[in-house]
């Protein structure tokens, strides 16, 4: 009789209150709906968070890179960055000659004015590297590589390749296609005397730098810069050699070259990451507080509704209604919405995614920003499952401090 | 009335006490009682105690309906309280079918008045977003009675105080005779031995008083039924009136 009874009652205080969740339309709805923001903010965090990871360590994947070397903390983002590397195209060499190192080749970075006619130029950011990869993913057309020897040597003091890719958005606000020629120069004037081919479409460095960038072989870039005869890079990458290690040769630059910043890839996300705390730390401030919102609306209410309920529950208590029975009843609202607010979370997780997954690629340039990994959505559940014992713990205490004798007017 | 209904599990919720004989049905013996006293359940804070009964003695049969008379403060609900196990007097004995309610712990008190004593209040306490039948059957869930025998039980006893079209509806859609019509079923859908009642009409007119009041008559028959109250009309319905005054009997009648 015990554990039938026990279930019996189980089942009676799961029915009793749901038929409360539905006599109080309106205060169902709205912590549903505290719960259901609180987990999106969540899960749609935590799919931001694990996107930009992924796509960040697949970035450097792609380019094949082990090991970043600058001169100081570098801002991708920011378009006219120092290029602080002298001498990069023999620094470049020397670090290749190593044993523990298969190659190493600078990048740097311009700020430069493109344009079909010199009268009308755009500026965007310009990436200068000696070849370009898989990663690329050409929309059109394809990439460059600079043959080893010429990237070994010193840049030239004219462009001689003379070839450009660039993104889909400039490619479309120029009117251009692969094949077209436009001017390229990091002043108007200098743009006004270069011409460079497009020779492919791809969005490739845009991602890193949040905002359509153009690619171009590093002699040619130097060269239009005027820095070929000091040889500036904003970065020297290194492919380690793979029967070396990662850590250990990034140690070994590290000792050799003390002026220099040596990192492995996930040092670079890393300080990435870290350049970008503020950021971070605002998006986790923000679902904290959604969080924070979502339980306090949702347990204040169902502890105002174990108030306002107090002298019935007090007469139920005096009848010979059990505490625990009183406080599941009000407590079990509270863990249905949480339950129920977390499944429609969840469920509202991928339009989310994917409307956020479309913004940030017309507005960024950020293809699939947001990845939902089982990951994501087990946590929006576990959130929902705390949301709901929280807010049942809180409201049952009050309903069974209210189911006491006291509470009824003598 | 179609008690039969409720009549049929009444062993499944009787305690072996109910096999004793008993002449009375509550039997309240030299009762003595000081709310903030360390005996009382109620503390009225700071060190002073207010004596609410003095010497009380009452016997109820069962079949018989006793009422409570006397103004306020004379220790009516005092009584009540102490019959139905919510409180402890300082001093005496209060006996339910032969049960000293004193020498029991608290869950034996509470597990009692839930078997054998119903309750009905003067404002009703029906949960507001319950329907009438829901509210009937609350003090069965707490007995593990299964839903469709819950639902059953609650059904026959609104029928038997004339609310079988009302089973549906909430509180608020009710008038207040029939929220204390649906109050005097739940008090009896565990089928007690015992009926308290605190001012059962005190908040409805005369004439749906009356109803509700012949309704307590027909539930007392086979029954202890015990009504505080104020009122004359009300009173008019009981077997014996006690009637009292700072805390002792004044008179018996």
């Amino acid at each position: 009789m015990s554990v039938r009874g026990a279930i019996v009652r189980l089942r009676a205080v799961a029915g009793l209150a749901l038929a409360q969740l539905r006599r109080a339309p309106g205060r169902t709805t709205l912590t549903v709906l505290a719960v259901t923001l609180a987990v999106l903010s969540v899960t749609v965090l935590g799919s931001l968070g694990v996107g930009v990871v992924d796509k960040g360590e697949r970035g450097l994947d792609n380019a094949g890179q082990d090991i970043w070397i600058s001169r100081e903390p570098v801002d991708p983002s920011a378009g006219g960055t120092a290029n602080p590397i002298s001498g990069a195209h023999a620094r470049s060499a020397e670090l290749s000659a190593r044993d523990d190192v298969d190659a190493a080749s600078p990048i740097a970075m311009y700020d430069v004015y493109v344009g079909t006619e010199p009268a009308d130029l755009q500026r965007h950011p310009a990436v200068g590297v000696q070849e370009t990869h898989d990663g690329f993913d050409f929309e059109a057309g394809d990439g460059f590589e600079v043959d080893p020897e010429t990237a070994a040597t010193p840049p030239p003091d004219d462009p001689q390749r003379e070839e450009i890719v660039i993104d889909p958005r400039v490619a479309d606000d120029l009117g251009v296609s692969v094949g077209d020629t436009i001017h390229v120069g990091t002043s108007r004037e200098t743009a006004a005397t270069h011409e460079f081919t497009v020779i492919g479409i791809s969005g490739y460095y845009s991602q890193y730098l949040g905002s359509p960038a153009v690619t171009v072989p590093l002699g040619d870039l130097q060269a239009v810069a005027g820095t070929e005869g000091t040889d500036r890079a904003t970065f020297i990458t290194a492919d380690v050699a793979d029967d070396a290690d990662r850590e250990t040769v990034a140690a070994d630059l590290d000792a050799a070259y003390p002026e220099y910043d040596v990192r492995t890839s996930d040092d670079q996300i890393q300080s990435v990451l870290e350049e970008r705390s503020i950021v971070l730390a605002s998006g986790i401030t923000l679902v904290g507080l959604a969080v924070l919102g979502g339980v306090v609306l949702t347990a204040n209410l169902f502890a105002l509704v174990a108030h306002q309920q107090r002298e019935q529950l007090a007469a139920l208590r005096a009848i010979g209604l059990s505490r625990g029975l009183l406080a599941g009843v009000i407590g079990t609202q509270g863990l249905l919405i949480g339950l129920f607010g977390g499944l429609l979370g969840l469920a509202a997780t991928p339009p989310a995614v994917i409307g956020l997954n479309r913004l940030s690629a017309s507005v960024l340039g950020f293809e699939d920003l947001l990845r939902t990994p089982p990951a994501v959505y087990a946590g929006g559940f576990t959130l929902a499952l705390a949301v709901g014992t929280v807010v049942a713990l809180v409201a049952g205490w009050r309903a069974g401090r209210y189911a006491r004798i006291e509470h009824l007017e003598a | 009335m179609s008690n039969q209904s409720v009549r049929g599990s009444r062993s499944s919720v009787r305690d072996r006490a109910d096999d004793r004989e008993s002449a009375s049905a509550v039997r309240l013996a030299d009762v003595r009682h000081e709310y903030g006293s360390t005996g009382g359940r109620f503390r009225s804070g700071g060190d002073r105690t207010v004596t609410a009964l003095r010497g009380v003695s009452v016997d109820v049969p069962r079949g018989t309906i006793v009422g409570l008379e006397g103004p306020s403060g004379s220790g009516k609900s005092t009584i009540l309280h102490a019959v139905a196990g919510l409180l402890v007097p300082t001093e005496g004995r209060v006996e339910v079918d032969g049960t000293d309610l004193t020498a029991l712990s608290d869950a034996e008190r509470t597990r009692l008045r839930r078997r054998h004593i119903g309750i009905v209040f003067q404002r009703f306490y029906l949960l507001p977003s319950l329907s009438a039948r829901a509210n009937v059957a609350l003090p069965l869930v707490q007995a593990g009675v299964p839903r469709a025998d819950r639902r059953d039980r609650a059904e026959s006893l609104l029928e038997a105080v004339g609310l079988g079209d009302r089973a549906t509806h909430l509180p608020g859609e009710l008038s207040g005779g029939e929220r204390q019509r649906v109050a005097i079923a739940r008090a009896l859908s565990t089928d007690p031995d015992v009926i308290v009642a605190d001012e059962p009409t005190g908040e409805l007119d005369t004439a749906t008083g009356r109803r509700v009041l012949e309704l307590l008559t027909d539930v007392g028959r086979d029954r202890a039924v015990i009504v505080a109250s104020h009122d004359e009309a009300t009173l008019s319905v009981a077997d014996r009136i006690v009637a009292l005054r700072d805390g002792r009997v004044d008179d018996v009648r």
